[in-house]
């Protein structure tokens, strides 16, 4: 599953979104996702992909598509982790 | 003078959901204290209690449920049937005129039991980030306000098993003084977690399971009361200047006419007859009315050993001889101690037995403690009493003792 799907699914379960309301240019924001909200979904995608987010999560993350890009470079990073998600 | 009239009640208590439910099952002498559920409760002295019924997470969202502890969703769901019985218009006018007003002892207590779980138990660093938000003890009543978009004073009071008590009487202060109008004012406590029945229980304070029936366990001002069975819940009221409420033309349960608080100085856990009797005898100078008018005291009646006996003598020394002529009881007996939202919850039974004219019980109440001589309708509700003015007693670890009154509608035109 790319990660875009998988993150909608994360997205759709823990803020009660639709799947055509999270297309990549969706501002997260406005999809109900605060700062805070933030640091949580980083939870759920450490368990969804097995993995620990040691870095600092960067502050630009403002779209979805950002946040696709920010965990493929998690999973980049290790590609074993890829394999097994 | 300004007047304060109760215009909405709600309720999330063990004994039902909605006034009717809970009158009901008091009318009914049923007891909502059971064993709890093994798991993770196996392992305590006294694995009973009074927990909520009811799947609360149905009545929000899950981005938002999770921003919550349970006792804020408890206050949540109490605040709202508050404001429906109401029939407030929504959105509120005149927001800066409008308050909130929670009592609560322990705030977001499972909330905090879970952080700690993950950072000593687990030995995780993955505390979630809403940890701070959702255990803070102002989260209830910060909730409240934001949902209400309720500008005027959002204070929350914590003194322990008095601190709904205290929540109501000191925002009908604001609306006697003129510094608001409307106040949504009650209390909320969720401390049916493994860690605090663990830190209760270390008290010696918590009442033995009645091995035969433990529904029964909780035993106000009995010979063979053994402690508190503690309970969780939330009680709101809605509040307003007698006058609007009149001119808006709100049903107007009772008027809440009289607050009383006055301080034991003593000890942390020992009460006193002196800071009982003088917080019930400035409830009824609050009031302006003569103890000879009470006709129903809802005592604070915990099942300690300490307060029912102190507790008595207090009501023997404000009332004299009358006291034994007052029904006092102690609805405690069915819905366990509800800590921080005890004093609502039992202030919201007052005055709902006033409107039914209905006097509950106080159930499992055999033989009476020989200091315990009062008249405690035990064992049977009473129907048909007319009551027009009717007492809630709330004292406190720490000492804080607070007295409500409520007065029926009518009553001084």
């Amino acid at each position: 599953m790319s990660t875009l799907e998988t993150l909608k699914d994360i997205l759709i379960e823990e803020f009660d979104l639709q799947r055509d309301q999270i297309m990549p240019d969706a501002e997260l924001a406005a999809l109900g996702v605060d700062s805070l909200d933030l640091l949580e979904l980083m939870f759920k995608i450490e368990d969804r992909y097995k993995l620990a987010i040691r870095d600092d999560i960067p502050a630009n993350l403002s779209t979805v598509n950002d946040l696709v890009v920010f965990v493929d470079g998690l999973l980049a990073d290790d590609p074993d982790l890829h394999a097994s998600a | 003078m300004r007047r304060v009239a109760v215009t909405g009640l709600g309720v999330v208590a063990p004994s039902g959901t909605g006034v009717p439910l809970l009158m009901a099952n008091l009318a009914a002498g049923r007891s909502a204290v059971r064993q709890l559920a093994p798991a993770p409760f196996a392992a305590l002295r006294s694995p009973i209690g009074a927990p909520v019924d009811s799947d609360l997470s149905v009545h929000f969202p899950s981005a938002r449920v999770r921003m919550l502890d349970r006792v804020s969703q408890l206050a949540l769901i109490a605040a709202a049937e508050a404001v429906v019985d109401a029939k407030l218009e929504l959105p509120l006018a005149a927001t800066d005129r409008c308050g909130v007003s929670v009592g609560t002892g322990m705030g977001g207590a499972a909330t905090t039991d879970e952080g700690y779980h993950t950072i000593y138990a687990e030995r995780s660093d993955r505390v979630k980030p809403f940890t701070v938000l959702a255990s803070m003890t102002n989260a209830a009543a910060a909730w409240i306000g934001i949902d209400y978009g309720i500008c005027g004073p959002n204070l929350t009071y914590s003194t322990a098993c008095s601190s709904s008590a205290v929540a109501l009487g000191e925002a009908a202060r604001r609306i006697w003084s003129g510094e608001a109008d409307v106040m949504i004012a009650g209390g909320t406590e969720a401390p049916l977690t493994y860690g605090v029945l663990r830190a209760w229980e270390a008290m010696r304070t918590i009442a033995a399971p009645d091995p035969v029936d433990p529904s029964a366990s909780c035993r106000p001002f009995a010979k063979t009361r053994s402690g508190l069975v503690l309970g969780e819940g939330a009680a709101f009221v809605v509040l307003e200047e007698w006058n609007a409420a009149i001119a808006r033309g709100a049903k107007i349960h009772a008027e809440l006419s009289g607050y009383g608080l006055a301080s034991d100085g003593t000890h942390i856990t020992r009460p006193t007859v002196h800071g009982q009797a003088a917080a019930m005898r400035a409830a009824l100078a609050c009031a302006r009315i003569d103890p000879a008018e009470i006709d129903y005291i809802n005592a604070h009646g915990t099942a300690t050993h300490q307060n029912d006996s102190i507790e008595t003598a207090a009501i023997k020394e404000v009332f004299a001889a009358r006291a034994h002529r007052i029904p006092v009881s102690s609805t405690k007996s069915m819905h366990g101690h509800l800590l921080g939202a005890a004093g609502a919850l039992e202030f919201v039974i007052s005055v709902a037995s006033m409107e039914r004219e209905l006097v509950p019980p106080t159930m499992h109440l055999d033989v009476a403690d020989p200091d315990c001589d009062l008249d405690y309708v035990a064992g049977r509700s009473r129907s048909g009493v007319s009551l027009g003015a009717v007492m809630s007693n709330s004292f406190a670890f720490g000492g804080t003792n607070a007295v409500l009154i409520a007065e029926r509608v009518g009553r001084r035109g």
